[in-house]
């Protein structure tokens, strides 16, 4: 409290005096009327303000208090609207069918059934698959193609190259819906030369309908974030590297990809974690059949019937669907972790 | 091994011209050098030899074969690179194999190389290593294995010894050519290091604005320079100059004359500005004159500054008239001055005034218009052809 006390001072340096808790100061030096005002001591002063002044005063000589309490305030904040429907989750997949009102904090009963039961109603398995197939291809594509462009737009002067990265850039702007209506009527299209992949000719119900676009929508964040990594690659490495051997496409793959490890690491996670999750596309470019390679979002959605809705068994099926990128984020962060801290180059 | 020869190589960024019309041959075996101020094309030149830079004209050739348009890997050059640049995600065994391993040597093979290469450049018992734990002169003995493990045809050296501290330059100064007797390879070699240059090479490439200004071993460099920027190059301190205009029967600076015949000079004439230029070891104090065989007058001169180096004493001396007072001009820029190495007995001291002589048979005079060299010995002109007379010539 003697901080507080001296810290309502008019003369008070901002606390760093204060903290040592050394010898008292002279008097007269602090107060430059010599001591004579009507407020005779700290704690007269102290009288003379609320508890809400006195707060400000001391949150003015100590910031750092107020910071930590903001870090407190805004990390329970962002744990609570993150982790709580999580939780709600949970609690609604545990309560049994038939008692699903009024879930606040317990279930109402106890059913770890329903983790089992969803696989039983349903193949949820098979649609977990089709989602994991769609977002790895989708990322393989993704790196791939966007390892080769991250190349050119980070090691290449040519001409016309930033305003290509911006056009690039504005690509992602797009909101994904503009391109569905095209997109559809050109996957129902049925292609001569695509029969002897698809069996009719159109990528309807194929995987190819949800990777392609997909692809392409989440293309530019990952080029963008890989055109930075491979920038930074000294020149001399890829000189000696094709002095030694290999064309510019293997000092890519031999030297640059492996040495930019935690950029592709973190490309290939969001692009994984943001077609796992897609909604939109997921949800149209299928007819929504196990078999015709619908996704996740379909699965859930299934245990909606005509006559009942199994809200237990959609949160137990949605757990599960996390499951897969929790793991792969868990794993993913130590390879970034452990990426960034061996990358030490010598230029 | 192989020769290499460049044809009329030019290198062009937009409007800049890096390289300028550079032909050149380097023997089978021979270590050459190319030597010039930062960004005098030297290291693009090597980049076209290669092949990580594609000149805009010009042919390469390695051997017989024309490789302009050959990738890098076809080559068979051997790099070794200022940043060293080993991979830093490959221990050592990786990085030296890295090239063999490449080219699908079986793993046999590519052991016994590996380990041949460290042995000769002494890295046994690291091949486990990671770069990053080794001294800079490890890293660098790893590059030169990386280069030397593939036996290529020619070695090509961009100032692998510039990110090394003084006294380990002056130690891989003298591995790097026992490698090269050893290897009898084919070696060029790029630095700014004019001491390098010397002492290494068996000739000597000077460039300048991209262009080559002389190819020749590293005295006649020294001795004969074809022009003044490699006269003040080539040399540490570098070569004294001083402005002068041909008379009848002398050259005539601001300090002092020097007796010569004009008329035998070629390419100029009487009233032309030509530069005298004279090492420091060449200037002797006046004592010193009867040992010459040819010596120029006496010419008054105050000492400066002296800078004893041990084995010899750089003393700066001011010509007669500058020491009267010019002190507010940087004496070092200043025409007057000269540059004198004598032995550390003699005895001499700051301020002190002395009467010191050019050996003319060391004197260089260069055409100040074009820098042109005109002749490095001032002591027996030859008689000029008829016919060659400097106003012919002109008009």
């Amino acid at each position: 409290m003697s901080d507080s006390t001296e810290s309502t001072d008019p003369n008070d340096t901002g606390g760093i005096d204060d903290a040592g808790g050394g010898p008292p100061r002279d008097p007269t030096l602090r107060r430059p009327d010599g001591g004579t005002t009507v407020l005779e001591d700290d704690r007269d002063a102290e009288l003379d303000r609320g508890p809400f002044q006195r707060w400000v005063a001391n949150s003015i000589s100590h910031p750092e208090r107020v910071y930590r309490a903001m870090f407190y305030v805004a990390a329970i904040f962002f744990l609570v609207t993150t982790l709580f429907p999580f939780y709600w989750l949970l609690m609604v997949a545990l309560t049994p069918e038939g008692q699903l009102q009024d879930i606040v904090f317990t279930p109402n009963g106890f059913n770890p059934g329903a983790f089992v039961e969803v696989f039983e109603v349903i193949p949820f398995h098979v649609y977990m698959f089709n989602s994991f197939v769609i977002a790895l291809a989708s990322t393989v594509v993704v790196l791939v193609i966007a390892s080769l462009a991250g190349y050119a737009f980070g090691r290449l002067e040519f001409p016309g190259r930033t305003p290509l990265m911006l056009l690039v850039l504005v690509i992602s702007f797009f909101p994904p819906a503009a391109f569905f209506i095209p997109l559809n009527d050109l996957f129902n299209t049925s292609f001569v030369f695509l029969e002897p992949v698809t069996g009719d000719g159109t990528l309807y119900n194929t995987p190819f309908a949800l990777v392609t676009p997909l692809s392409a929508i989440f293309m530019p964040l990952a080029i963008f974030i890989l055109t930075t990594f491979y920038g930074q690659i000294p020149d001399g490495l890829e000189d000696a590297a094709r002095v030694e051997g290999t064309t510019r496409l293997g000092a890519l793959f031999r030297v640059i990809i492996p040495l930019s490890a935690p950029g592709v690491a973190t490309a290939g996670v969001l692009t994984f974690i943001a077609v796992y999750n897609e909604f939109f596309f997921s949800f149209l470019m299928t007819d929504g059949q196990p078999e015709n390679w619908a996704p996740i979002l379909d699965g859930i959605l299934a245990y909606q019937g005509q006559y009942e809705v199994l809200y237990n068994l959609m949160a137990a099926a949605s757990i599960l669907g996390v499951i897969p990128v929790a793991i792969l984020v868990v794993i993913a962060q130590e390879k970034i972790v452990s990426g960034l801290t061996a990358g030490a180059l010598k230029e | 091994m192989s020769r290499v020869r460049l044809e009329n190589i030019t290198k062009r960024y937009g409007d800049e011209t890096a390289v300028d019309d550079i032909s050149l041959e380097v023997e089978d075996g021979e270590f050459v050098t190319f030597v010039g101020p930062s960004g005098c094309g030297k290291s693009t030149t090597m980049e076209t030899v290669a092949g990580l830079t594609r000149p805009t004209e010009g042919r390469v050739y390695i051997g017989d074969d024309d490789v302009t348009d050959l990738a890098p890997k076809n080559r068979g050059v051997a790099m070794v690179f200022q940043n060293i640049a080993l991979f830093p995600h490959m221990d050592v065994y990786e990085n030296i194999s890295f090239g063999l391993r490449l080219r699908k040597y079986d793993d046999e093979e590519v052991r016994r190389r590996v380990e041949e290469a460290a042995d000769i450049v002494q890295l046994e018992g690291m091949l486990d290593r990671m770069p990053k734990e080794m001294s800079g002169g490890q890293q660098q003995r790893v590059g030169i294995a990386r280069a030397i493990v593939r036996n290529p045809d020619v070695f090509l050296m961009d100032e692998p010894l510039a990110n090394l501290d003084a006294k380990l330059r002056v130690h891989m100064r003298t591995e790097l050519q026992r490698l090269h007797r050893e290897l009898d390879a084919t070696v060029i070699y790029v630095t700014h290091d004019q001491a390098e240059a010397m002492t290494m090479s068996n000739r000597i490439a000077v460039l300048n604005d991209g262009r080559l200004q002389q190819i020749a071993p590293p005295l006649v460099c020294y001795n004969e320079p074809t022009n003044l920027f490699v006269a003040g190059f080539i040399g540490s301190p570098s070569m004294n100059f001083v402005e002068g205009t041909l008379v009848e029967g002398g050259l005539e600076t601001n300090n002092f004359t020097v007796d010569l015949d004009p008329s035998r000079l070629p390419d100029v004439a009487v009233g032309d500005a030509v530069t005298l230029g004279i090492r420091p070891e060449d200037v002797h104090l006046s004592s010193y004159a009867e040992s010459l065989a040819s010596s120029t007058d006496r010419i008054d001169a105050r000492t400066d500054v002296l800078e004893p180096m041990g084995d010899e004493v750089f003393v700066y001396l001011l010509l007669s008239e500058a020491a009267t007072g010019s002190m507010e001009q940087d004496p070092a820029a200043s025409p007057n001055q000269l540059l004198m190495s004598v032995t550390p007995d003699t005895e001499i001291e700051a301020g002190q005034d002395v009467d010191v002589v050019l050996d003319r048979s060391r004197i260089h005079l260069f055409d100040t218009a074009t820098g042109d060299a005109l002749v490095h010995d001032i002591t027996d002109l030859p008689e000029r052809e008829p016919g060659t007379t400097p106003t012919e010539a002109d008009s």
